[in-house]
């Protein structure tokens, strides 16, 4: 029981820790619901990466082989858990194919579920062909042409949308999703590299690119490839009788009302808790804060603890998270995990 | 009249008649009063590059608004209408008639570059005001300055005969600029500066030598002289005419 360790989620937070705990040489059980590894970059099919610039299919790729290759993990695909008893060091915890297994320690790297922008109409996605979603973009790009859905024509103009589901108390989600302006930044240079025509406009309330993601991304952006930042929250967006897409808000520095033509509306979708975070909370006896991510136990000396014992959880699972802090997330989980482990064997001996 | 927000509303959006009546009902009073939409509705991409090519605008799109160079501005503190920031944000979006609201204060920048020093981007503000100074005035959207309006008479007659001559640079710098010789002669300073060029007192009191002395009397003849005469430098030849062609294809590099 004690040499083993229950890994939930194979994203950047799964796959770190479940390495980790492997390399200290113990055994791993990875259980991943979808049928493919690699969390949200990869489901969601991200392309590049911040801020190391490189194809997630190639970053992350490295990380599941190094996971899949290694013979102390153990992977279930499609594969969930529902029910956990025991205690620290001694949980049975029962899978959706019906196996059971005796673990040790627990760690969540369940991550999160972005925004879905049908829950913002008056900003057109559902609407219109042409107004997509960060996601949705990256999808393009990864795919190597910038082109207007609905009639295939190359954008003029494409605007992103900042704080889509993020920092809005309308629809309860008062929190910010931390990373989508670096991504929209960066999401900016990477149209503009593919499509030189295209002008990118930023419609933004702040630009939190924090970190050295300032320089790297931020001005980078704006300074190398001339994308625009209007300050200024959209209120609608519509269509003009020439199929164009109009953003309609006002525009705090000048002012004035906006409605301006654009080609493309892209939101910035912000991270919501895990949709499945309420049953979550129960198969694993824990407790989730007040915007539905799950809740952490004391920091200070018991640090990635959820409120239940021996269970661990980081990356963004706990609240909007980048992928190379998930993926020191789950390093020290698997520290976490272990050290738990040895303490029990220790006191038992 | 029952408006509030008068900083929100341009005068030239602001529509009233002292009578008015719509549809057969006499709307006179407070309700004759009509405001046209301020809804701003397309940008001028090219603008930002365009005014690059006017020197001192190299770098305005680096600008992120944090409004440094307005803080720190020698006009502002004269004037709250001048606002750097504000043109910079302008000139990146290229919403050129809003720059154009305030051509008759841009040039007012002094030059102090207390914005450039203080910048956290490097924009060089005080360049990109001279840019959009230059370009109001190049592009013909405000009137030529006086300073302008004086260089271009001097380099005119510099280009015709190698050198001026200071009656006609200033007869044809008023002319132009609008300024009326008689008038200031008669009532302004023009008037009070040759009544002080009177020495009929120094003769008056039989002071004959610093009478002659101090009147311009060889200076007036010169200058009647060469009003008539002008004076031309030696050998000029077709030196204007290459001077010309020269500073019109170094205008036409610059500014496409």
């Amino acid at each position: 029981m004690t040499d083993t360790v229950l890994v939930v989620g194979a994203g950047p937070t799964g796959l770190s820790a479940a390495a980790g705990v492997a390399s200290i040489g113990k055994k791993v059980i990875l259980v991943e619901k979808e049928a493919v590894l690699g969390g949200a970059p990869i489901i969601s099919g991200y392309a590049k990466l911040v801020p190391s610039g490189e194809w997630a299919k190639d970053a992350i790729g490295r990380m599941v082989k190094r996971v899949e290759d290694n013979p102390n993990v153990t992977i279930h695909k499609s594969t969930r858990v529902t029910k956990v008893e025991g205690e620290s060091g001694n949980f049975t915890v029962t899978l959706s194919n019906g196996q059971t297994a005796q673990v040790g320690s627990i760690i969540l790297g369940t991550g999160f579920t972005h925004f879905d922008s049908i829950n913002k109409p008056e900003w057109g996605f559902g609407t219109y062909e042409d107004v997509l979603t960060t996601t949705q973009m990256e999808q393009m790009v990864s795919a190597g042409k910038i082109a207007c859905p609905s009639n295939g024509r190359v954008p003029e103009r494409v605007a992103i949308l900042l704080c889509v589901g993020s920092r809005d108390r309308q629809i309860g989600r008062e929190w910010c999703s931390k990373i989508c302006c670096t991504v929209s930044t960066n999401l900016a240079m990477e149209i503009k590299e593919l499509s030189p025509t295209t002008e990118v406009f930023i419609y933004y309330m702040d630009i939190r690119t924090f970190g050295l993601y300032e320089d790297k991304f931020y001005w980078k952006s704006q300074e190398e490839f001339k994308t625009k930042f209007v300050k200024a929250r959209i209120a609608e967006v519509t269509k003009s009788a020439d199929g164009r897409l109009l953003v309609k808000g006002e525009d705090t520095l000048v002012k004035r009302p906006i409605v301006i033509p654009m080609d493309i509306v892209v939101h910035a979708v912000g991270m919501d808790p895990n949709e499945e975070n309420p049953d979550i909370a129960k198969v694993f006896g824990i407790g989730l804060e007040k915007h539905g991510f799950i809740d952490r136990g004391e920091q200070y000396t018991s640090t990635f603890s959820s409120t239940r014992r021996g269970i661990y959880v980081g990356g963004s699972a706990l609240g909007p998270e980048d992928i190379d802090t998930s993926i020191s997330h789950g390093l020290a989980m698997a520290m976490r995990a272990v050290g738990e482990m040895n303490a029990l064997v220790q006191k038992a001996a | 009249m029952a408006i509030h927000e008068k900083t929100l509303i341009d005068p030239d959006r602001l529509i009233t008649s002292d009578s008015l009546v719509v549809d057969g009902v006499d709307v006179s009073g407070h309700w004759n009063t009509m405001i046209l939409p301020r809804t701003l509705r397309d940008y001028d991409d090219g603008f930002e590059d365009h005014l690059k090519q006017y020197s001192g605008a190299e770098n305005v799109h680096r600008c992120w608004q944090c409004g440094s160079c307005t803080n720190s501005c020698t006009m502002y503190a004269q004037n709250t209408d001048f606002n750097p920031r504000y043109w910079i944000y302008l000139t990146r979006l290229g919403l050129t008639e809003e720059i154009l609201k305030d051509k008759e204060i841009i040039w007012q920048c002094v030059s102090c570059n207390k914005c450039t020093n203080i910048c956290p981007k490097d924009v060089r503000p005080e360049g990109v005001m001279k840019a959009l100074a230059h370009w109001i005035e190049a592009e013909g959207h405000g009137a030529k300055s006086n300073s302008t309006v004086f260089d271009e008479e001097f380099a005119r007659q510099c280009l015709v005969r190698g050198r001026i001559e200071d009656s006609e640079v200033m007869s044809n710098f008023y002319k132009l600029s609008q300024q009326d010789i008689k008038e200031m002669a008669l009532h302004g300073w023009l008037g009070i500066f040759v009544a002080r060029m009177n020495k009929w007192n120094e003769l008056r009191h039989g002071h004959v030598f610093r009478f002659l002395a101090r009147t311009p009397i060889m200076h007036s003849l010169h200058m009647g002289w060469s009003m008539i005469f002008k004076p031309k430098t030696k050998s000029w030849g077709r030196t204007g005419e290459v001077l010309s062609q020269y500073v019109k294809e170094q205008k036409e590099l610059a500014h496409g």
